[in-house]
């Protein structure tokens, strides 16, 4: 389970300081598929930082699997993060002289366990994400749709319990965005992973679970399918 | 395509008689082809019959005219409320919309929020089902779905257009 609670990002520039999130409580169970929505600037991408640690909050408190990453040092989050959380960027964020099979198996020469057995584990990996045949290509001469497929691969080569995706599709045509999505979904059916996904697109959005609808630092709405009105109030908030 | 609902929009706020809401009727349908005289006095005899309708006397030229009652007003306005759904398909919403448009709705925003709402939610089932369906490997299903989604998508751009141009000064 994730459970932020009191979270407070500030960012100071000068005498100017900024409050991004403003006091966010949130829960979320294991296993979820969850989409984060919001106009540019609403802290959605920031709470995603903080809950993968690439980051500290201002105050509160952030537990991922009944750990407090909040109260790590930088050294101990990027260890937890390694091993327990995937992160999937808009950029894509590879390695780009790296070849496709070298960008996945990256966090785990990176962490000094790259064995005979895990390389096996990142063929089986390529092979899912449709990339067998790429494999000894460099990764800046792929599509971007390829490029966000190695990205997939690369975050869950530690079979982390949390996936962070913070826009994947946006760099991406809507074929293309949907394969990814659809590979996400396989995922997240296959390794009963919790997946938070902050998204513009509602089109995205519509394959998680829950939608947490963010404005101005604060969590407006979290909405659910079961809910009698959730399509009346994502239209009003899209509105 | 109801003519029904047409001649209300065309009796909203003047009279007319027969030939001029065929002529008027046609235009509001556009490139949608033409209506059949036959059946706008079929429709006007049930909408007197309903009530909805009063029939005038003749003008000069001795044409029968006819306007909208207060009822059939509200059932106007009841009906440009209503959210099309998604499966009557979406040329219904079109010619309701230049329904409003012809009458100068006032709830026209809210109209077009409701339509929203309804694309929205029919967005996140199909989005559902696709992914079952696929996961299933029911392949042919699953196009037909994404056919379906494109579909909408192209629906909720349009209604977010019209939004955005209504915003503008």
């Amino acid at each position: 389970m994730i459970k932020v609670s009191g979270l407070v990002k500030s960012f100071t520039q000068g005498k100017n300081i900024t409050e991004v999130l403003k006091d966010v409580d949130l829960k979320i169970e294991e296993g979820e598929f969850v989409a984060i929505m919001g106009p540019s600037g609403s802290g959605k991408s920031t709470l995603l930082q903080l809950l993968g640690g690439l980051d500290s909050p201002t105050n509160g408190k952030i537990e991922v699997g009944g750990k407090a990453i909040s109260e790590m040092s930088e050294n101990q989050r990027t260890i937890f993060r390694r091993k327990n959380i995937g992160i999937i960027f808009q950029n894509y964020q590879l390695l780009n002289n790296l070849t496709v099979e070298e960008n996945i198996a990256f966090p785990l020469y990176a962490d000094g366990t790259l064995d005979k057995e895990k390389m096996k584990e990142v063929k089986e990996l390529i092979q899912a994400v449709g990339l067998n045949e790429l494999n000894k290509k460099q990764a800046n001469l792929l599509s971007g749709g390829q490029q966000q497929r190695v990205a997939i691969a690369r975050s869950l080569v530690n079979q982390p319990n949390v996936l962070l995706a913070d826009e994947p599709t946006g760099n991406l045509d809507r074929s293309k965005a949907e394969e990814i999505l659809l590979l996400l979904t396989q995922f997240h059916k296959k390794n009963n992973q919790t997946i938070i996904m902050v998204t513009h697109d509602i089109f995205a959005a519509g394959f998680a679970d829950k939608i947490i609808l963010f404005k101005d630092g604060t969590i407006e709405q979290i909405i659910s399918r079961e809910d009698e009105n959730y399509a009346q109030y994502l239209a009003n908030f899209m509105a | 395509m109801s003519v029904k609902y047409g001649i209300m929009t065309l009796l909203y706020d003047k009279k007319c008689h027969g030939y001029e809401l065929k002529i008027e009727l046609d235009q509001l349908l556009g490139s949608k082809g033409k209506v059949n005289p036959g059946q706008i006095y079929t429709t006007l005899d049930r909408l007197i019959r309903d009530e909805l309708v009063i029939p005038l006397d003749i003008d000069e030229q001795e044409r029968k005219l006819f306007t909208l009652d207060v009822s059939g007003k509200t059932e106007l306005e009841e009906w440009l409320l209503e959210a099309v759904p998604y499966h009557s398909t979406k040329e219904d919403f079109f010619f309701k919309w230049i329904c409003a448009r012809k009458i100068d709705y006032a709830n026209e925003s809210q109209m077009l929020e409701q339509q929203k709402s309804m694309v929205l939610k029919e967005v996140m089932d199909l989005t559902k089902l696709k992914t079952d369906l696929l996961i299933k490997g029911d392949e042919n299903n699953y196009l037909l779905i994404t056919g379906r989604l494109l579909h909408l998508e192209a629906d909720l751009n349009w209604i977010t257009q019209v939004e955005n141009r209504q915003t503008k000064p």
